[in-house]
């Protein structure tokens, strides 16, 4: 990163290359910001753990934990692809929508069809990646924002569904089909071992590889980026189309769990992945985030459920719960960068 | 950065505006013939009736649509259009979706409020432009007396499931309730009458009663964990199809099978699966088509014959492993324009 970033200020010797020139001190700066983030939002998770842990007599036992994860699954791994997007300055609306298209055409190819259910699996998955692709170039190539291009696909893909489905919820999976969604290896949910290799798949992705650099590029100054010689458009586009795959997968791992593709699933999904990624410490302006806080995120609004559900509380206590962790959340991250800010002039 | 958000802020004002143009445009244009479509088509001539039910998606709502469209095969020169939203909590945008048609100018409209309160308005307006309205499922509040509805009358009849509830469990144990969306009639009047008719039996005790948002996923999420905070629960009631899959799927998955009574309503091809293999022990099950075929009929009558029609409930059949194969009960389960259960 610190190399890429000298050539850039040889190459271009602009003003505004020099710019993005980051010395070592504000690149620290930037890894310490994340921790801080990390830790205000998994500090909050271990204190609502604890505090679940005294006031509800069955939340420590191992099937409640395994039902916890199992839930949160579906939700984690939107949330991994929704933090690339929002990285890089971006939203995508539509991965609730499109979760529910590639749920619903999977169920429909192993159900009407009799594929075998893995292949389906990888149908739904590839369903997404396609809505992804469209929102990617639509993003890129016609130049659209992104809250407009997934709002579009938002209804586009639910549209889809309807259409497609005839509106009816559909049925008839193989009974190895819940295995995705319910199944365990020696007590270890299968749904948390799909998360485990998405999340570390992620990581280096975003850590370790091009894409990953130039994601945070794009997001922290897309211009710059541009004039560095970035191909955005080709990145951009691959983000969308990860995303996309992501919440396809997680559309099947949802309809496999209820053994049914269900054609108003993902409502509102985009709203509560969306809050994950700025709980884990993502921005919506860009160029912040990381795996491990959107998963810190994912799992903290899945423990405050299960936690209301245990206490008895009711659903609407839990929307306005969610609501005010996720404002917490928000004034924290713009309160540190003003500090951030201050800080380095 | 401050480039972006112009871009984005432009970009949103160009669309709104452009929205609005073509809606105004609309209006104007759909105005100078929506008196005259209604006044000349109503005799013989060629009716438009929109049927819209609470959402689209579920199983129950496609009887409604069988149902309205064989009493439409049934009259001459009456176009059915079955449109709706996707979600039932969707309330903004089903009366969007009406208001759009009453600016259309159809000749009648046959829906089911998704809040009863909130539709009221759209009821009104609808009958001061002259469109004949007809409630299916679920009604409004207040409810016209110009507007009759074809429902199950759900207070009684979840009563009655309290009663065979109750009867299952010998009048003692821990049960839980699912419920599905505050704030409509159906689910409402349901929760009225269950906890109502539990009154009866001080030995069932209301451990748990959570929200399912008609969402299968959340029911399962819900009741798993009902399950997890109180083990010893015995009977279940829920009160609408994605509830009774999740909730029957979240005890399957507790592989608590046969150890916990479950009661739902309606019947989906899954529930209807679980009450042979014996997972589900009774479902309530409304006659869906009988409200589109009726309400239709009614629709049609109204417009073409200015008769005045009464409101009329449309029942419910208890489905159990027993009497799932009766003539009967087959017609209420797969109704169709040959065999119709009315």
């Amino acid at each position: 990163m610190k190399q890429t970033a000298k050539r850039s200020a040889d190459v271009a010797g602009t003003e505004e290359a020099q710019e993005t020139t980051l010395t070592f001190g504000q690149r620290m700066r930037e890894r310490f910001t994340d921790i801080i983030a990390q830790l205000a939002a998994a500090g909050a998770l271990v204190i609502v753990f604890i505090f679940l842990s005294f006031t509800s007599p069955v939340f420590l036992t191992f099937n409640n934990l395994f039902n916890i994860v199992a839930q949160t699954t579906v939700n984690a791994i939107v949330a991994i692809g929704m933090t690339f997007v929002i990285i890089t300055a971006g939203i995508d609306l539509s991965v609730g929508s499109v979760s529910a298209l590639a749920g619903v055409l999977g169920v429909m190819l192993m159900a009407r069809t009799g594929m075998s259910w893995p292949l389906a699996v990888l149908g739904g998955t590839l369903v997404g990646g396609v809505a992804g692709l469209v929102n990617g170039l639509l993003v890129t190539v016609a130049r659209l924002n992104p809250f407009i291009t997934t709002l579009g696909m938002m209804s586009v893909a639910r549209g889809l569904v309807l259409v497609i489905t005839g509106a009816v919820a559909i049925f008839g999976t193989p009974d190895n089909f819940r295995l995705l969604g319910e199944g365990s290896i020696n007590s270890v949910p299968i749904p948390l071992l799909i998360l485990i290799v998405i999340a570390i798949l992620a990581h280096l992705i975003l850590t370790r590889t091009r894409l990953g650099r130039y994601t945070y590029a794009i997001g922290s100054n897309a211009e710059a980026a541009r004039l560095s010689g970035i191909p955005i458009r080709k990145y951009l586009t691959w983000i969308y189309i990860l995303s996309g795959l992501l919440a396809g997968f997680a559309g099947m791992i949802a309809s496999s769990r209820v053994a049914s593709g269900q054609p108003n699933a993902g409502v509102g999904l985009e709203l509560d992945v969306i809050a994950a990624a700025v709980i884990g410490g993502a921005s919506l302006f860009g160029g912040q985030g990381t795996i491990i806080g959107t998963l810190i995120g994912a799992f903290l609004i899945a423990l405050i459920h299960n936690g209301a559900v245990l206490l008895n509380i009711d659903s609407n206590t839990q929307s306005i719960i969610i609501g005010a962790v996720v404002w917490l959340a928000v004034i924290w991250d713009q309160f540190r960068r003003r500090r951030l800010t201050t800080i380095s002039q | 950065m401050k480039r972006f958000l112009a871009r984005m802020l432009t970009c949103t004002l160009l669309v709104v505006v452009a929205l609005q143009t073509t809606s105004c445009l609309q209006v104007q244009v759909q105005n100078g013939t929506t008196t005259t479509n209604n006044k000349s088509n109503t005799a013989n001539g060629q009716l438009k009736i929109v049927v819209d039910p609470k959402a689209i998606g579920l199983d129950y709502w496609e009887q409604v649509h069988k149902g309205a469209q064989c009493a439409a095969s049934k009259q001459s020169n009456v176009t059915v259009q079955w449109d709706g939203v996707n979600a039932e909590t969707d309330v903004t945008g089903q009366i969007n979706l009406l208001t759009n048609y009453i600016t259309q100018g159809v000749n009648g409209i046959v829906y089911a409020a998704t809040d009863a309160k909130a539709l009221a308005q759209v009821t009104n307006q609808a009958l001061q432009d002259n469109i004949t309205v007809v409630n299916i499922d679920s009604g409004t509040d207040p409810q016209p007396a110009s507007v009759p509805l074809f429902a199950t009358d759900n207070v009684a009849s979840a009563q009655k499931a309290a009663d065979l509830l109750a009867s299952s469990l010998h009048g003692q144990g821990k049960i839980a309730f699912i419920p599905f969306q505050q704030g409509t009639a159906t689910n409402d009047e349901r929760s009225q009458g269950f906890l109502q008719g539990l009154k009866k039996y001080p030995g069932l005790q209301l451990v748990a009663q959570q929200y399912s948002q008609s969402d299968a996923n959340t029911a399962l999420r819900v009741t798993q964990d009902i399950l997890t905070a109180h083990p010893d629960i015995t009977g279940i009631f829920a009160a609408n199809e994605p509830g009774v899959i999740g909730a029957a799927e979240a005890v399957r998955q507790a592989g608590k099978i046969g150890k916990i009574t479950i009661i739902g309503w309606d019947a989906a091809p899954d529930e209807i699966k679980g009450v042979q293999n014996g997972e589900i022990s009774a479902l309530v099950v409304q006659n869906p088509f009988k409200m589109g075929y009726d309400g239709l009929q009614a629709a049609v009558n109204m417009l073409r014959n200015h008769a005045k029609v009464a409101s009329e409930d449309t029942g419910v059949t208890f489905v159990t492993k027993n009497n799932l194969n009766n003539p009967q009960i087959q017609a209420v389960l797969n109704p169709s324009c040959a065999h119709p259960p009315v």
